[in-house]
């Protein structure tokens, strides 16, 4: 009877890993905090007891959308959902399966791969990110995503207030974390462009970042293109690297400089003018709808105001 | 102010006296830079050490730190990490960026989260040799009169010890045998030999007078835009810089939705939302903007305010930037002379 207090979610996932979910479900430590923070009704990956035509407060997805199939589901999503959050590089940006999202080639790489094989489950499409199909309220993104950052949205989801992330990239939490900037070293890193919130986690392993939370608001692509140019990387090798994780999200907002001209999916490119400074979180977050009188929801009022000194 | 002699092959036995007080923390290499790391094993101390990642800053502010546990109606500090500490081999250039922090945290709105880590943190200088991106000289703080409890000077076998604090001449005691109070004219000639030596090695030197007038004529130069064009944004010339102090703050609610914590942790004004306030106007949009921000304060305000510029020279922004925009380039620009991009 106590679960029918508290939020209803799922968790769900097309095109890709289930790395996100893996993540979720490896959160060991907080496991029963999660379980006693909301209803699960659909995670596969914890229990064989779905209920997949209930309506819920929030909806998790992970993966991109590669099928019709795939597109009919998620919309059906959408509709029993009071809001959806995309969890992960592919369900936000199209993952790296959609590192040639905006050219023209699909049908061609496909029968590259798979030759004449006829499709008989479902008709299959260029791997393209949620926000194509549906309205998309929050962006948790990540290869995998970072479990501090899921905890952080959720908590804030419930709630009913905003999702903030930093709007610092990578080189901030890389300099916290006393890291060789491996962009000196020579390294192709992503670093600069990319939003922060993985606490730098590949630098921290000597490894450059690969752009896997997406680009900044603010991303100064071209500099880092010149920038890496003068440090004698080609642009294929520059291209390449930036739309591996960027997907969606480069060739939306940087299609002129990535020398792409958008084809298929995503043949509207939004102009860049509206694109400028759109947040990674858009959330227009709704109340999620908390029964009075429970413990989750909290008695006073939690002061949600971020301050700032000098 | 004393002064005492120590013999340079003493100075492992001394460091590791001085774990009685405290933690011992120094610079140590990583990789082909350096980082202020704890010294459990004294011999790892870098002595040869220039410049650090990041500048001593981070102990007394961390990048990220917790200010308070709350849960539904009240709320409790925590000040977990703070323990006696002795940072050893700080350059002059350092600590004088410590001292303009203190003015800042200490002086008319104390911060009882620097405060406490502060109190309980010796500092003992180090003399170093400056390199092509050291400008300590042009900011004039290359030397130190003050900020450290002790301050050692390299002189050929020993090392000239200035005693700065009573604290100091408490950690002189921790092992007072190994010091000499035996200093004569021979000792006075070596230190001001070695002096001119180190001021001799200064590439950056710049007339920094007026600054704050030159700055304020630069207002409309089309150089903040140029510089802007190329800028990443990235924020790490503020979190290398010694005396970057902004941050910000969020609460991070625990999945029990009842409790939660204060984070704080460092912002930049390179940061795009930084100027940004609720109804969602944001005072400085521009990069450019953002950027003159930066510089207005190091080599503008900060000097009307304090009489000096916040910038101590310490040439972490020029061995930071990817992009090459630091505070010798833009000071050259200003003033006219030629700059290479």
């Amino acid at each position: 009877m106590a679960d029918n207090a508290k939020p209803k979610v799922g968790f769900y996932s097309f095109s890709g890993c289930e790395g996100d979910l893996l993540t979720i479900i490896h959160c060991e430590d907080e496991l029963l905090d999660i379980f006693a923070a909301v209803d699960v009704r659909s995670f596969r990956l914890a229990s064989s007891d779905v209920h997949n035509d209930e309506p819920l407060d929030i909806a998790f997805v992970e993966g991109s959308i590669t099928t019709n199939h795939h597109a009919a589901l998620i919309k059906g999503i959408r509709e029993r959902s009071a809001l959806v959050v995309a969890l992960g590089a592919c369900a936000s940006f199209g993952g790296p399966q959609s590192a040639r999202l905006g050219y023209d080639d699909w049908e061609k790489r496909f029968k590259k791969i798979y030759g004449d094989a006829k499709l008989t489950v479902a008709r299959a499409f260029e791997s393209q990110p949620i926000d194509e199909f549906i309205k998309v309220d929050c962006y948790i993104p990540g290869c995998p995503i970072d479990k501090h950052q899921f905890f952080f949205a959720l908590t804030r989801l419930i709630k009913g207030m905003p999702v903030e992330f930093p709007s610092f990239p990578v080189c901030a939490e890389c300099k916290w974390n006393e890291n060789e900037c491996l962009l000196l070293k020579g390294e192709l890193c992503l670093g600069p462009v990319t939003a922060g919130g993985c606490n730098s986690r590949c630098p921290n392993y000597n490894l450059p970042c690969v752009g896997c939370w997406g680009p900044t608001k603010e991303a100064n692509v071209a500099s880092e293109i010149n920038l890496l140019k003068e440090r004698n990387f080609s642009e294929t090798d520059i291209v390449n690297k930036l739309r591996l994780f960027g997907g969606a999200a480069m060739v939306r907002r940087f299609a002129d400089l990535l020398g792409i001209e958008p084809q298929g999916p995503l043949k509207k490119v939004r102009s860049k003018k509206e694109d400028k400074h759109k947040p990674i979180v858009t959330a227009e977050v709704k109340k999620v709808a908390v029964p009075k009188g429970t413990k989750t929801k909290p008695k006073t009022k939690v002061n949600a105001k971020t301050g700032k000194k000098r | 102010m004393k002064a005492l002699k120590l013999k340079k092959g003493d100075m492992y036995t001394y460091l590791e006296s001085l774990k009685s007080y405290g933690e011992l923390w120094g610079p140590v290499s990583r990789g082909d830079k350096y980082v202020y790391g704890k010294l459990d094993n004294v011999r790892d101390v870098a002595l040869e050490a220039l410049r650090t990642i990041i500048p001593p800053k981070k102990f007394f502010v961390p990048p990220r730190f917790n200010m308070f546990r709350y849960s539904d109606n009240k709320f409790t500090e925590t000040f977990e990490d703070i323990k006696p500490r002795v940072l050893f081999g700080l350059h002059p250039c350092d600590i004088h960026g410590i001292m303009i922090l203190d003015e800042l945290f200490l002086d008319r709105f104390p911060d009882p989260y620097y405060k406490k880590r502060r109190e309980a943190t010796a500092i003992i200088g180090l003399s170093c040799t400056p390199d092509d991106k050291c400008m300590a000289r042009s900011t004039n703080t290359h030397a130190v009169e003050g900020g450290f409890d002790l301050a050692f000077n390299e002189l050929d076998e020993d090392y000239l010890v200035w005693v700065g604090s009573s604290l100091g001449d408490d950690l002189v005691r921790l092992n007072i045998d190994l010091f000499s109070e035996d200093i004569n004219t021979g000792d006075l000639q070596k230190y001001l030999a070695w002096r001119r030596k180190r001021n001799a090695r200064y590439k950056l030197n710049f007339d920094l007078t007026g600054m704050p007038d030159i700055m304020e004529l630069s207002w409309d130069s089309s150089l903040w835009q140029e510089l802007a064009d190329r800028c990443l944004a990235c924020g790490s010339c503020s979190m290398v810089c010694p005396t970057c102090n902004c941050y910000n703050v969020r609460d991070v609610s625990d999945l029990s939705l009842s409790s939660g914590v204060r984070e704080r942790y460092w912002d930049s004004c390179m940061n795009m939302e930084y100027a940004l306030v609720a109804g969602g106007h944001n005072f400085r949009e521009a990069r450019a903007e953002r950027l003159k921000l930066w510089y207005t304060h190091k080599l503008k305000a900060f000097i009307t305010e304090y009489g000096k510029p916040s910038c101590i020279g310490c040439g972490r922004c020029i061995d930071t930037c990817p992009v090459n925009i630091n505070v010798a380039e833009v000071i050259r620009s200003l003033q006219g002379q030629e700059v290479k991009v």
